[in-house]
């Protein structure tokens, strides 16, 4: 058989399989460093710090957790959070990812290698991504082969889409969840594929640390009975798939109930009831073919098969009935509003809200995937053509994921290891193709055969062999389909026979192989630097710290923390500071103060509570501070350095959300001017002009600029000659370069004067003696 | 100083008997010249003593403190005028009857009849100003008020003494002259440019007795303009990490900073602040920024908070210098807090750095014996530390250890850290101060023999880790757990 | 073509009003028109008269054709829907609040007159007397269409202002429904016919293909987003990195497909082309052309919604 190119015929099998778990383990020691080195551009650029908002929390919870120890941090009710309503936190989080770090950190510690717990948090997430990179490449392994699973790992290692979620710093569920789910998977096709109980079990068991880790986990509740559904309506049903199913239904329930932020749901919502049906399900068919065995009656076999689906309808009745009865918990709005996508911004503001929350437009789909975006339909092809239970696997999770991930910008995150996946099944199998040295028998076939020297090769080959040997010979001009249908009416035949038979297909000639083969290392290598890029550009900065780029290089904006620390500095302890939301998880990490609300946003009411004080006039906020014993109010603002994530472009959600429980007090139109647009010059509505955020915003902001005409640089608008006036609250401190604004709320007048009457009072009495200079000039 | 006596009564009693002896009047002071520099959280004190013997063979000299100067005195130095080696001094606890400290000084050589020397004695006070008017608002200035006494205590009979209260600022705002002054000829008070000079007096009694401070001792109160803030360093602690495997001396420092001037009036206001930056006329009791020198060779420095990297610190470091070679030559650490202090403001930081080991260490061949000077603590300029705990961590297995401390340290304990891989854990001591000032620097030794063996400890038990992993992994590899084989 | 009928309505109406109670005449109106006063100027002013135990929810609108207003159509039945349901309610309390149209050909001076720019706009006047009485009775209150033009969210606000809840229901949608049935018959029926078309696992892969194409060319963003196929101008791309036309999921998702396509071509058919060398060699450079080709395509409209992108190919 001819060859397109030589291949050393004196290695021994031996050597060869020695030399590919050699190159494999190196290959993967080196995908494992570049995920994890391509994580660490925050840290370089800046520091080892917690990023943005919610790994503030989980931080704090880890460092009480390192501190108290478990059942200290078990029973954890923190008055601090949503004051004054506390928070009971050890029930109400995911507990996964501090009790990963905790476990960590002790370990650590017993071996005297003393570790600060903010490094372990901060490096947590490239680890895991390592984690990941390698249970991917196990999944994948079960799909194709090695070749294939070290492809997807190096996908994984590097793409985008999961960089985006686990930086170093970004100290988040997704930190770990990612990994928990992939291996959670690869556990899954094992026990299925051997439809061992012991892998059922294993599944069962990470499936319970990965509900303990994330709220995705209903991901994988509803993932796995799919799959299962579908093999059963594919006809199927074995014993494997009864086995694996069932180990890991029962014990992976009764295992997540154990949680107790989950508790009852897995029997009372509907989120889970798919997962309750299939194995119901299951068990009728097992009943079934196991008395179809032992029986042998035609129409006992009728009775029943006809007493099976009776008992299944029975079962969905009773599902929908306890459902409507208020049993079943209907479907949360979360997850709702996956389905009704409307659903959230009607409802839920809170959750429509949040930017992760918005659809995907393709953009972001490439730059979070690249290459891989398009590979993977091919992929998914692949998989229809050996059709084996994984592959179908495989096309399910595809079809969710691309359905969630359009839906939401977040859920990216679930759709990445599919593409990664079945991208690397498709760029294998090309290679495979194109890399097999053996060339097919033209028409006229010598039959000299020696496949001694092609098994010596790495095993690309061989696989090639096994996927696609035998087709029958099928004539050059044959339409595509014709080929395609052929190839699927073989069924993929066991390899050495395959090897055994004479080659029809294969590519011809060096050329064209170096052609596909250079075209595809191109397209890696682009890949290479467009993950770099985006990793650097887009996904790597601690959204605490602030870089602006200027003359002298980088200059970082510290002006949070600065704040912070004031906080945390120079007032008692029991100041209670008012933001919104977003910032609550940062004051109680950095500044450890208590908060009215904070970014688990399980109040709405309280939150549009804040939502009204902030946009209400003082008068009307002043008793909703005094009653909330709030003493001091924290503002973002950007309009001096134009940092545009500030309050003020934040406002409308905050207008929204106490709208909704208050709708006769605060009206959305009011904030706009007549003509229907958002601004804060001159032409500001007056509702504008007097609310608590615009005032706290701007005030003596345009002192700033002497005489000169006061700019707002992220609204890029002049504002007017006449900054607002506070009389109940005062300027308490403000940061370098006025981001951070925290004003103290003043207390009762002692002469039980109005504040109002009597901040003029003083005014008036003040005005000769101390005035800024600024004004002085302004004045002038 | 004088607290600290109080706290070790072993020294006590070995002291007690002697001052009893000592208070024969064997002594006249001719003159006594008091020198107040006033300051911020520091007031240095000299008075000269022109001593002259009425008995022969006289050679221990007692200076006596009154009570409430004896407890701000944190630092006490007696030398002859012109001498710079300084002589030894025995403090002795508060005298309740009289309430007076008492300190014996020893003269180098004993006087014999009218025979006379002139004695210098430096003290520190901390504390003893306070900002007049306790409040100010952010672009007003900073005044303080000194309260002390207007006599010099003395156990002998005094010819005439005189006191000078001389201001850092060109202006004094105002001064009390006291009513009613008994062995004053002309005016008490006299003021000229910054100084205020309270006395002459003349033929004063022994006063160094309670009757005498009830009927004739007054206070002195100056008000003056203090042109720079008051950090005071409400707690530091030290701690110096000896390592010989990195060849490395760290230094760590945790440091609680307060601005002990007027309390800021009102609220920051960031604006008025950033005009006063412009102009740079910045008002004296803000505190922008510390600046500290480190000792030469200082590399790796940091500056941290508890919320992270503060990175707004500049460090300029000097070439480093053996410890035979002596220079003057130090590295500069500019920290800037997060925000400008405020009075009244609090700021918690952390600073360290690393110095090679070979810098501040030596090895004596034939005893064996390493010895390390690590430095006291690093002075913030004019500033005062109220509490300081400095931690000396040895290398593992560290034997027959010695310390000497430059100035008794208040108590001190010894205990064990365990932390990089070790086994045994590392000897440690501690040492606690109070009201360290500027003159309170200088180094801590330490000399400890190390054996090879403890050198060793770290790769000994690494290895040993190492290989069981290795062997259980072998061992795990080579078992087979599968239930059916095939 | 009942408008020139109500205008007749109209005009009486106004002259009874000063013998009779306005309210009566009003609820006469409200009567002859099924739950919907059509209001003109003078009936206008007869509806919002300042001293009013009545309160009263008044749409402001265009629906001429020649007005182009395609909100106003849009929102009209929705209105329709709700005073319809309030109709049904007890008459009591039904007459304690009237729902009213003004079209703007009817009353271009009251639109003048309250300086409304735009419609729809529907405004809500509280009684200034009576148990209902309400301090800002002189100041109507503006529907917030922030919530879009359904009849749902209508009611519920509305309902707010009513003596008692509108008790409105969607209507089932018979339309749905019986295209889900008679789809679900004829699928019955031809279920015999089209087994081997959904037996084969290429119908199935067809349809995985296409959907994920879809989905992950951002069609779902247009449908919520509810973002035109094109943009006023014809230009099919929209600026920005967080905006897309509906032109664009096509395009995107046919290159992502061909691109997939051409790497099957590659995988699957090359191979078998063990007849002629040649054709295989012509048919794989054809397609690693086209791979090249249309990535590079790719890359630059990537360029264009993304501006700081530094990378190209070809192209």
């Amino acid at each position: 058989m001819p060859r397109a190119y030589p291949l050393p015929t004196d290695l021994s099998p031996a050597t060869v399989t020695n030399t590919k778990s050699l190159v494999r383990i190196v290959a993967f020691a080196l995908i494992s460093g570049a995920a994890i080195a391509s994580r660490l551009f925050a840290v370089i650029n800046f520091e080892s710090i917690i990023h943005e908002f919610d790994p503030w929390f989980n931080y704090r919870a880890t460092r009480v957790l390192a501190s108290k120890g478990f059942y200290e941090f078990w029973n954890w009710f923190d008055p601090t959070a949503w004051y004054p309503l506390g928070r009971v936190v050890g029930g109400t989080i995911y507990p996964g990812l501090m009790a990963t770090s905790g476990v960590i950190y002790n370990f650590l510690q017993a071996i005297h290698i003393p570790v600060d717990i903010r490094n372990i948090c901060v490096m947590l997430a490239p680890g895991f991504s390592a984690l990941t990179a390698w249970s991917t490449y196990m999944f994948t392994k079960e799909m194709k082969d090695e070749s294939a699973g070290l492809l997807a790992a190096a996908f994984i290692g590097i793409v985008p889409g999961y960089i985006s979620r686990s930086v170093a710093g970004s100290y988040d569920n997704e930190a770990i969840a990612i990994f928990l789910l992939m291996f959670t998977f690869f556990l899954w096709i094992k026990a299925l594929k051997q439809g061992s109980a012991l892998f059922g079990t294993l599944a069962a068991v990470f499936y319970f640390y990965m509900v303990a880790a994330w709220g995705g986990y209903a991901f994988i509740t509803n993932m796995i009975p799919l799959h299962a559904l579908a093999l059963l309506l594919m006809g199927r049903f074995t014993n494997r798939l009864y086995v694996a199913y069932s180990s890991w239904y029962a014990i992976g329930t009764l295992a997540s109930m154990q949680v107790p932020f989950v508790g009852f749901q897995p029997v009372r919502t509907s989120e889970h009831m798919g997962a309750l049906g299939v194995f119901g399900l299951l068990q009728i068919v097992a009943f079934v073919q196991l008395v179809r065995s032992h029986v042998s009656s035609k129409q006992f076999n009728n009775l029943l098969f006809a007493l099976a689906v009776g008992a299944g309808v029975v079962g969905t009745v009773a599902i929908v009935g306890l459902t409507y009865m208020g049993w079943i918990a209907p479907w949360t709005g979360r997850f709702y509003s996956l389905w009704d996508t409307g659903y959230a911004k009607k409802y839920i503001p809170i959750i429509a809200s949040v930017s992760e929350h918005q659809p995907t437009a393709w953009p972001s789909f490439f730059m979070d995937l690249h290459f891989l975006i398009f590979l993977f339909p091919a992929g998914v092809v692949l998989c229809f053509r050996e059709l084996r239970d994984e592959h179908i696997f495989v096309i399910i999770y595809a079809l969710v994921g691309s359905y969630f991930a359009g839906v939401m910008v977040r859920l990216m995150l679930t759709l990445t290891p599919v593409v990664c996946i079945s991208a690397a099944i498709a760029l294998s199998t090309v290679l495979d193709t194109y890399i097999d040295p053996s060339e097919p028998d033209l028409p006229v076939p010598e039959a000299d055969e020696t496949s001694g020297p092609s098994e010596t090769t790495t095993d690309a080959p061989k696989k090639t062999k096994k996927d696609k040997t035998a087709p029958p010979p099928t004539s050059s001009g044959a339409s595509v389909t014709e080929l395609l249908s052929g190839m699927v009416v073989t069924p993929p035949s066991t390899s050495k026979k395959g090897a055994a038979k004479e080659k029809k297909t294969g590519i011809f000639g060096t050329d064209t192989r170096l052609a596909v083969i250079l075209n595809a290392i191109g397209m890696l290598m682009f890949f290479v630097v467009h993950c770099t890029w985006v990793t650097s550009n887009a996904y790597s900065s601690p959204s605490v710290v602030l870089a602006s780029h200027n003359a002298d290089g980088l200059q970082l904006i510290d002006d949070f923390r600065e704040a912070y620390y004031w906080l945390r500095q120079n007032t008692p302890e029991t100041a209670v500071v008012m933001s919104w939301w977003d910032y609550g998880y940062q004051i109680a990490g950095m500044a450890d103060r208590p908060t009215l609300v904070d970014n688990n946003t399980w109040n709405n009411t309280h939150i549009a509570t804040v939502g009204k004080a902030m946009s209400s006039s003082e008068e009307v906020a002043y008793p909703i501070l005094r009653k909330h014993d709030v003493d001091y109010v924290l503002v973002i603002f950007g309009g001096l350095i134009g940092y545009s994530g500030d309050d003020i472009n934040k406002f409308l959600w905050m207008v929204r959300i106490a709208q909704g429980v208050w709708p006769d007090e605060i009206q959305e139109p009011k904030y706009f001017t007549p003509s229907g647009d958002y601004r804060v010059d001159e032409q500001a509505s007056p509702a504008m002009r007097n609310s608590l955020m615009y005032k706290m915003s701007y005030y003596r902001f345009h002192e700033l600029f002497g005489g000169g005409q006061a700019t707002d640089r992220v609204r890029n608008q002049v504002m007017p000659k006449t900054g607002p006036t506070l009389d109940y609250l005062e300027e308490a401190f403000t940061s370098e370069n006025w981001i951070v604004r925290i004003y103290q709320v003043k207390k009762e007048d002692p002469l039980g004067r109005d504040l109002k009457t009597a901040n003029a009072f003083d005014q008036g009495k003040k005005r000769k003696r101390t005035r800024p200079p600024v004004r002085r000039r302004s004045a002038a | 100083m004088a607290i600290r006596w109080l706290r070790s009564p072993l020294l006590l009693l070995g002291i007690l008997l002697p001052s009893l002896v000592s208070a024969a009047h064997s002594f006249e002071n001719t003159a006594i010249v008091r020198t107040v520099e006033l300051g911020g959280a520091l007031v240095h004190v000299t008075t000269t003593y022109a001593i002259r013997a009425l008995e022969s063979g006289s050679q221990k000299y007692t200076v006596t403190l009154g009570e409430k100067e004896g407890q701000l005195t944190s630092f006490l130095e007696a030398k002859l005028k012109g001498k710079s080696d300084p002589l030894n001094v025995e403090g002795h606890p508060l005298d309740p009857t009289e309430g007076t400290y008492e300190y014996t000084v020893e003269l180098p050589s004993a006087l014999s009849v009218n025979g006379t020397v002139n004695l210098v004695l430096d003290t520190v006070q901390t504390h003893a100003t306070r900002p007049w008017p306790a409040s100010a608002g952010q672009n007003d200035g900073q005044a303080m008020l000194y309260e002390s006494d207007l006599f010099v205590l003395s156990p002998y009979k005094t010819v005439t003494q005189r006191i000078k209260v001389r201001s850092p600022s060109p202006r004094i705002i105002s001064h009390n002259t006291p009513e009613g002054v008994s062995f004053s000829t002309e005016s008490v008070a006299t003021l000229s440019g910054a100084t205020v000079t309270y006395g002459p007096f003349s033929n004063i009694p022994e006063s160094a007795n309670a009757e005498f401070i009830a009927q004739h001792q007054k206070p002195v109160k100056v008000r003056y303009n203090y042109e720079h803030p008051v950090p005071e360093v409400k707690s530091l602690e030290r701690t110096a990490e000896i390592s010989h495997w990195g060849a490395n001396l760290n230094i760590h420092n945790d440091v609680v900073l307060h601005n002990a001037g007027p309390t800021l009036k009102g609220q920051f206001s960031r604006i008025d602040h950033q005009t006063q930056v412009f102009h740079q006329r910045l008002a004296p009791h803000i505190l922008p920024a510390i600046v500290l020198h480190l000792p030469p060779g200082a590399h790796s420095t940091y500056y941290l908070d508890l919320n992270g990297n503060v990175s707004t610190s500049r460090f300029r470091p000097a070439p480093s210098v053996p410890k035979a070679a002596q220079s003057n030559k130090y590295s500069v650490l500019e920290l800037r807090p997060r925000y400008p202090l405020m009075g009244g403001w609090n700021y918690t930081f952390t600073f360290g750095w690393d110095s090679p080991l070979a810098d501040s260490a030596g090895y004596d061949a034939k005893t064996g014996k390493y010895i390390v000077g690590v430095p006291l603590h690093t002075h913030i300029a004019s500033s005062v530390v109220d509490k300081a705990k400095i931690k000396i961590i040895l290398p593992e297995g560290a034997t027959d250890v010695e310390v000497v401390t430059p100035f008794p340290p208040i108590s001190q304990e010894r205990s064990t850290v365990v932390t990089y891989l070790d086994t045994t854990g590392r000897p440690a001591f501690t040492f606690h101060y109070e009201n360290l000032t500027d003159k309170h620097t200088g180094l801590i030794y330490v000399t400890y023999k190390v054996p090879l063996s403890a050198h060793l400890q770290k790769p000994k038990s690494v290895a040993v880790a190492l290989l069981g992993l290795f062997a259980f992994a072998l061992a795990a590899r080579r078992v087979d757990f599968r239930l059916n084989k095939p | 073509m009942l408008l020139p009928l109500l205008a007749l309505f109209a005009l009486p109406a106004a002259i009874f009003a000063a013998k009779e109670s306005t309210h009566d005449s009003l609820v006469k109106l409200a009567a002859q028109s099924g739950g919907i006063i059509k209001l003109n100027a003078q009936t206008y002013d007869l509806l919002t008269s300042p001293t009013r135990d009545w309160s009263a929810s008044i749409q402001f609108t265009a629906l001429d054709k020649r007005r182009r207003c395609s909100p106003c159509r849009e929102f009209d039945p929705a209105w329709t829907a709700v005073a319809k349901a309030w109709s049904t309610v007890p008459k009591e309390t039904r007459d304690n609040h009237f729902f009213a149209t003004l079209d703007f050909d009817d009353g271009t001076t009251v639109f003048q007159k309250l300086g409304l720019q735009s419609a729809p706009v529907v405004l809500i006047f509280h009684p200034s007397e009576g148990s209902r009485r309400s301090a800002n009775a002189q100041t109507p209150t503006t529907y917030d269409f922030s919530s879009g033009f359904d009849a749902e969210p209508l009611a519920e606000q509305l309902s707010s202002f009513t003596p008692i809840p509108i008790p409105y229901r969607a209507p089932v949608n018979w339309a749905l429904w019986g295209t889900v049935g008679t789809l679900a018959l004829v699928f019955g029926l031809t279920i015999r016919f089209l087994a081997p078309i959904f037996r084969s696992r290429w119908t199935w892969a067809a349809l995985t293909t296409i959907i994920s194409l879809v989905m992950t060319s951002g069609y779902m963003f247009t449908r919520i987003r509810g973002t035109p196929m094109t943009a006023a101008d014809g230009s099919w791309i929209a600026p920005g990195f967080q905006n897309q036309y509906g032109q664009e999921t096509t395009v995107v998702a046919s290159i992502y497909g061909l691109l997939s396509a051409s790497f099957l071509m590659l995988t699957l058919v090359a191979p078998l082309q063990s007849g002629s060398p040649n054709r295989q060699r012509t048919q794989i450079y054809l397609w690693s052309g086209v791979i090249m080709l249309l990535f590079s395509v790719l890359v630059s409209l990537f360029r264009v919604k993304n501006r700081g992108y530094p990378f190209k190919l070809i192209l």
